[in-house]
């Protein structure tokens, strides 16, 4: 019964809006987002034609300043403030279930069924949806993915790892047979910061193991998530990885890669448009597969990255900013932005068929199965506090100024103590 | 005490309370609400603010990475205050001998601390760059990487420190140096005292008031040092070079947590409160005697 008055009541709700006109007023949206990568801008572009499309209102776009961190504190500071200076921000994926919890997002329920969020790949959907409510809409994504060099494995007649495993066995076995010192094995993210959590992340799930789990444990299995760091370890004990990649980022570790010197790397979408560019000394050497899993794991997942657009709950334009995120998360917005060549891949499925897109990225066909398989990082309030805690102690074991276990036990009982407090 | 002494003092009272006023209003009241901070579980994302009393502190008690911190921020500060005077008294003899060029030397020197200290560490960044750094091609080409090896960042980091502060110890023991009269040097040298003796019994202690103010100076600057590490090794290497400061902005800023930031920032507050208080108890009767 009471269900049955929730369904009409939204009905009615959903009906209301549909009905309204389109603008009722003159509006200016701020839209609020960080620099867009790529050869042109092609933001200018499409909010000329959400204005045109939407006489009345206008839309004048901020940016926000470069480094993730400060456009963290920009948008606490501004949102704890209650600021209505911005309507429409652009935010990391990992920040959409604080800001919900914090309640400084315009909850979009009202507007956008869980249905809308259909097209976008799953990792990416699930991190718009906090407490079953939507707060957001995929923008653009990255999925971790493994390079290697095809023309390698085939000289050596192998097909692509399917554990990490194999893959260090293939690497010893091309870089004895190539005899070349400059030659590295595989090569990953190591340095301290955001990336060495995804990487450390997707040993995880390969070892059958989660940083957070569904009951929301954190570090529930630390026999498990030790090994996987060990494992970590043991790639540049061995060899297999270079001691530097403890301080590699993914600039520093697409570059040797792409200057043919390594046989693997585990990096984002953005690095194949560059080993293709023409001047690319391994242009047309490359393939893509699933990460690796761990022999005795699951399968290998890569863990996805990537923007949101949101609604600033102290808007007074709430329709029209609506109306914005939709249009640029939906079909039109998100083709112009990949036809015009950002380094990070759309979320909408059917773009990646899509002859525009594709003419803009050649090789993104081959990324939509990785895409689908791919697993967004805990979706939690407090994926910030897990993420700067864990960091210096993975960092710590890489290195080697703590034994695996030393890392992750004292990160467990760290992370128990700030958590204690606040859930 | 006198009708007219009363007044004096009432007036003295009223000019100087604009100035106590201010600093209450800027050093004693922030000071306290961290303190009352440092008492609480306070997020404000989360919108919890309670109160925890010590918990905070208990917790820093058993925290590794706390002591960690704190081995860093003492090891850094000793040695690098112990090179800098050192040097600076070294490079400041140096200076007083020196019959051409005086000047300009001094310029050099004063350049090297007149820069922000954000654009010595970038100027360090490049100069300790694996492949590309100054001081790799120096020591013949190696590979050295100075701030990625848990081995290498602190000393890196000490000497940027040293480069940077050393000479405003040159220049303050300079100074002095200028101001002891020749005669007494004459004069040591008349009843045949060599180098050694005239340093050791002429020079230091004639230095001496002037090297504890260095010496405090520089500690507590070191105690609280933050950009050199925060631009050099900021947000990298296993906690090798994270000093208090670095600890405590890390808690505050990077996951807002109010109360636990502040806890870190009051430990701080108490260890330089604790070393300023032992070096001006050292320094008094000096002070008094001259």
């Amino acid at each position: 019964m009471r269900s049955a008055a929730l369904l009409l009541a939204a009905l009615v709700v959903l009906g209301g809006c549909a009905e309204r006109p389109r603008t009722a007023e003159p509006a200016t949206l701020v839209f609020k987002h960080a620099k867009i990568l790529g050869p042109l801008d092609p933001i200018p572009g499409l909010l000329r034609e959400f204005e045109r499309r939407h006489p009345g209102v206008t839309v004048r776009s901020e940016p926000l300043t470069w480094t993730s961190d400060e456009q963290h504190q920009f948008y606490v500071i501004n949102l704890d403030g209650a600021t209505p200076a911005f309507d429409v921000l652009l935010l990391d994926l990992i920040w959409v279930p604080e800001f919900a919890q914090a309640g400084w997002l315009l909850d979009l329920s009202p507007w956008v069924t869980q249905r809308e969020l259909a097209p976008h790949f799953p990792a990416a959907a699930a991190a718009s949806v906090w407490n079953g409510r939507v707060w957001g809409l995929p923008w653009n994504m990255n999925v971790g993915v493994l390079y290697y060099r095809a023309d390698l494995l085939a000289k050596y007649r192998l097909a692509p790892p399917r554990t990490w495993e194999e893959l260090v066995e293939q690497a010893e076995r091309i870089r004895r047979g190539e005899r070349d010192p400059r030659l590295e094995g595989v090569l990953w993210q190591g340095k301290q910061y955001e990336g060495l959590v995804v990487n450390v992340l997707e040993h995880f799930w390969a070892s059958g193991t989660a940083l957070l789990d569904e009951r929301d444990r954190v570090l529930a299995e630390p026999a498990r998530a030790a090994a996987a760091l060990r494992f970590m370890r043991t790639l540049i004990d061995s060899g297999a990885s270079p001691s530097w990649v403890t301080a590699g980022d993914e600039e520093l570790t697409r570059r040797p890669f792409g200057d043919g010197r390594a046989v693997f790397l585990r990096s984002w979408p953005y690095a194949m448009d560059l080993f293709e560019a023409p001047d690319s000394p391994v242009r047309g050497r490359v393939g893509i597969a699933s990460l690796p899993g761990h022999a005795g794991g699951a399968a290998g997942a890569g863990a996805t990255g990537g923007f949101h657009l949101a609604v600033n709950r102290r808007t007074r334009h709430a329709e029209a900013a609506v109306e914005l995120v939709r249009f640029l998360a939906g079909p039109e917005g998100q083709r112009a932005i990949t036809a015009a060549g950002v380094a990070l891949y759309p979320t909408r499925v059917d773009l990646y068929r899509d002859p525009l897109a594709i003419k803009a990225h050649p090789h993104m066909p081959r990324f939509h199965d990785l895409a689908l398989r791919a697993r967004p990082r805990p979706i939690t309030p407090y994926y910030l506090m897990l993420s700067t805690t864990v960091q210096p102690e993975f960092s710590a074991a890489l290195v080697g100024v703590k034994t695996p276990e030393q890392a992750i036990d004292y990160a467990r009982r760290r992370l128990d103590y700030m958590l204690s407090g606040i859930r | 005490m006198t009708a007219r002494q009363r007044a004096d003092r009432l007036s003295g009272l009223a000019f100087v309370s604009p100035a106590l006023l201010a600093l209450a209003a800027t050093a004693v009241y922030p000071g306290l609400w961290v303190l009352w901070l440092s008492l609480q579980q306070r997020i404000p994302i989360f919108g919890i603010a309670r109160f925890v009393g010590l918990e905070h502190y208990a917790f820093l008690a058993g925290d590794a990475r706390f002591w960690n911190a704190v081995r860093v921020t003492l090891t850094f500060t000793v040695v690098s205050v112990a090179l800098e005077l050192a040097l600076g008294l070294v490079v400041a003899m140096a200076l007083q001998r020196q019959q051409a060029g005086r000047r300009l030397a001094l310029s050099l020197l004063l350049l090297a601390w007149a820069l922000p200290s954000v654009v010595t560490a970038k100027l360090f960044e490049w100069l300790y760059h694996p492949s590309a750094g100054l001081v790799n091609v120096l020591l013949g080409g190696r590979e050295l990487n100075w701030l990625g090896d848990p081995r290498l960042a602190l000393p890196a980091l000490i000497a940027a420190d040293v480069w940077r502060t050393m000479p405003f110890v040159a220049l303050l023991c300079y100074a002095r140096l200028l101001t002891i009269p020749g005669d007494v040097y004459e004069a040591a040298r008349v009843d045949g005292a060599g180098r050694t003796a005239m340093l050791a019994f002429i020079t230091l202690p004639l230095l001496r008031p002037v090297l504890l103010i260095a010496l405090l100076f520089r500690t507590l600057d070191a105690l609280r040092a933050f950009d050199l590490m925060f631009v050099l090794t900021g947000c990298e290497h296993a906690g090798t070079t994270e000093t208090l400061t670095v600890y405590a902005y890390r808690s505050l800023f990077q996951t807002l947590q109010l109360g636990f930031g502040a806890a870190v920032g009051c430990v701080i507050f108490a260890l330089v409160m604790a070393v300023a208080w032992a070096y001006l108890r050292a320094i008094q009767p000096e002070g008094a005697a001259a």
